[in-house]
């Protein structure tokens, strides 16, 4: 072997000692994940399951509600006057709620196609009132605050017209023209899947008393209820 | 398609996947309709009053509130009979949310052969003062079509040819309502107030019959009033 030539290997043994070196020293030996995320506030409203329809003349459960959908019920109320002989025509309508922060439970409400006298039909002859029960085990703990009276058929009496009139404050939709609360209360739901069936049930109970009232072909009553975080 | 556009489009993808799982309801609503149709009723207006009778009686009274079925014998209505007339009384009460109108219809069975039988003219009919009084009645004013109490001097005399007495002002026999004729009509009576509410208008029913020189024989007097909403 040449000169030279035993050189040239001698240098390249030496660099390639080298660059192995080199790479030993620079090895990673650790690595790190880094994740971002939310938990937003969490209210939600859907039906909580079949309406009744009770003291009705000539009216049915139009679109009825399904439980853990949307609540779109749709109702014929039927005959409103004294030809009605019954004490009050009366709608519960089951609200299904779940959330993971304190909320609050909304409703506007209208009454339309009754007629303009005194006589006629207002959103002050239909009773409405939430009937919530005390939170059972498998929800949060804590007090729903009930804004309605209860129950509209409990109580009332006539006025100095011999009109009927619902018991206590925000007592009939003539409180909801404009959205009102009617309903609040602290997280409902324990840490649980979002599948879960808990929720809180709420009847929503609407009644009307069947009264002289001026005829009125098509009266149209519509409640929307809506529910916020707080 | 490039690599890099393809994965930007599949991220895209599952990230709106995502947000649709977690779409929250917070909206329902309720909407009833419902109807008041026209409402008229006729029921008794309690006990009949009969006077310048000779043997007969009330048979089946009146009952306040209760359907209209009275049943009267009126006894002599022959020349034995001294009195001037003999006069039964009866009330009537209406209740409507419309206007209303009050009609008759009248028939006279006699077992005469002759003209001096008792026929339909002979039988005197009017409306007393229509009464709204009470707690949820509606003021108005009702307009009579008869000439009331058939038992006013104004409202008959003898005939100077033929010396029958006959009841001669505008609706005051039953000649008069021999098919359905408007008797009373007026305004709403009733207030928007229950149908539990005991109220409404009463008006009394004046029949009369002037003993004369008729020719024996029995009479059957029958009457059906008929309140409509217009």
């Amino acid at each position: 072997m040449s000169k030279i030539w035993k050189g040239f290997l001698t240098a390249l043994a030496l660099t390639t000692l080298l660059m192995m070196s080199a790479a030993a020293t620079f090895a990673q030996t650790t690595g790190s994940v880094t994740m971002n995320a939310t938990v937003s506030n969490f209210v939600e409203l859907t039906s909580g399951g079949a309406v009744t329809l009770t003291g009705n003349s000539g009216g049915s459960v139009i679109t009825d509600g399904t439980a853990n959908s949307p609540l779109a019920v749709v109702v014929n109320l039927g005959e409103l006057g004294p030809s009605n002989t019954n004490s009050f025509v009366q709608l519960s309508v089951p609200l299904r709620l779940r959330s993971n922060v304190a909320y609050q439970l909304n409703m506007v409400s209208s009454v339309a196609g009754a007629g303009a006298t005194s006589f006629s039909m207002k959103d002050t002859d239909v009773g409405f009132g939430l009937t919530p029960s005390a939170r059972p085990a498998n929800l949060a703990a804590g007090v729903d605050t009930n804004a309605t009276p209860g129950d509209p058929t409990v109580g009332g009496s006539t006025d100095v017209n011999g009109r009927w009139v619902f018991a206590g404050a925000n007592s009939t939709l003539g409180a909801y023209a404009v959205s009102g609360a009617v309903l609040n209360g602290p997280r409902i739901n324990k840490t649980v899947a979002a599948n879960s069936a808990t929720n809180l049930t709420v009847p929503a109970i609407f009644a009307i008393k069947p009264q002289f009232f001026d005829p009125a072909p098509a009266i149209t009553i519509t409640a929307q209820f809506t529910v916020v975080a707080l | 398609m490039p690599r890099s556009i393809t994965l930007i489009l599949l991220t895209a993808l599952l990230a709106f996947g995502a947000v649709d799982c977690f779409a929250q309801s917070t909206t329902g609503t309720v909407s009833m309709s419902a109807t008041v149709s026209k409402f008229v009723e006729i029921n008794s207006g309690g006990s009949v009053t009969l006077t310048g009778n000779s043997g007969g009686g009330v048979t089946t009274d009146g009952v306040t509130n209760s359907p209209l079925a009275v049943s009267i014998n009126l006894g002599e209505l022959g020349p034995s009979n001294t009195n001037s007339f003999v006069s039964a009384s009866v009330p009537l009460k209406l209740r409507s949310n419309a206007a209303y109108v009050l009609s008759m219809t009248a028939t006279v069975t006699s077992s005469g052969t002759t003209a001096s039988k008792i026929g339909a003219a002979d039988v005197g009919f009017g409306l007393g003062t229509a009464s709204r009084t009470g707690l949820g009645v509606n003021a108005g004013a009702d307009t009579n079509a008869t000439s009331g109490d058939p038992t006013l001097p104004a409202n008959g005399s003898v005939n100077g040819t033929t010396g029958r007495y006959e009841f001669t002002a505008v609706r005051s026999n039953l000649s008069a309502f021999s098919s359905a004729t408007t008797a009373l009509s007026g305004p709403i009576i009733m207030n928007a107030v229950p149908r539990s509410n005991a109220n409404g208008l009463t008006v009394p029913a004046m029949f009369a019959v002037k003993p004369q020189f008729f020719e024996n024989g029995t009479t059957t007097i029958s009457v059906t009033f008929t309140v409509t909403a217009p």
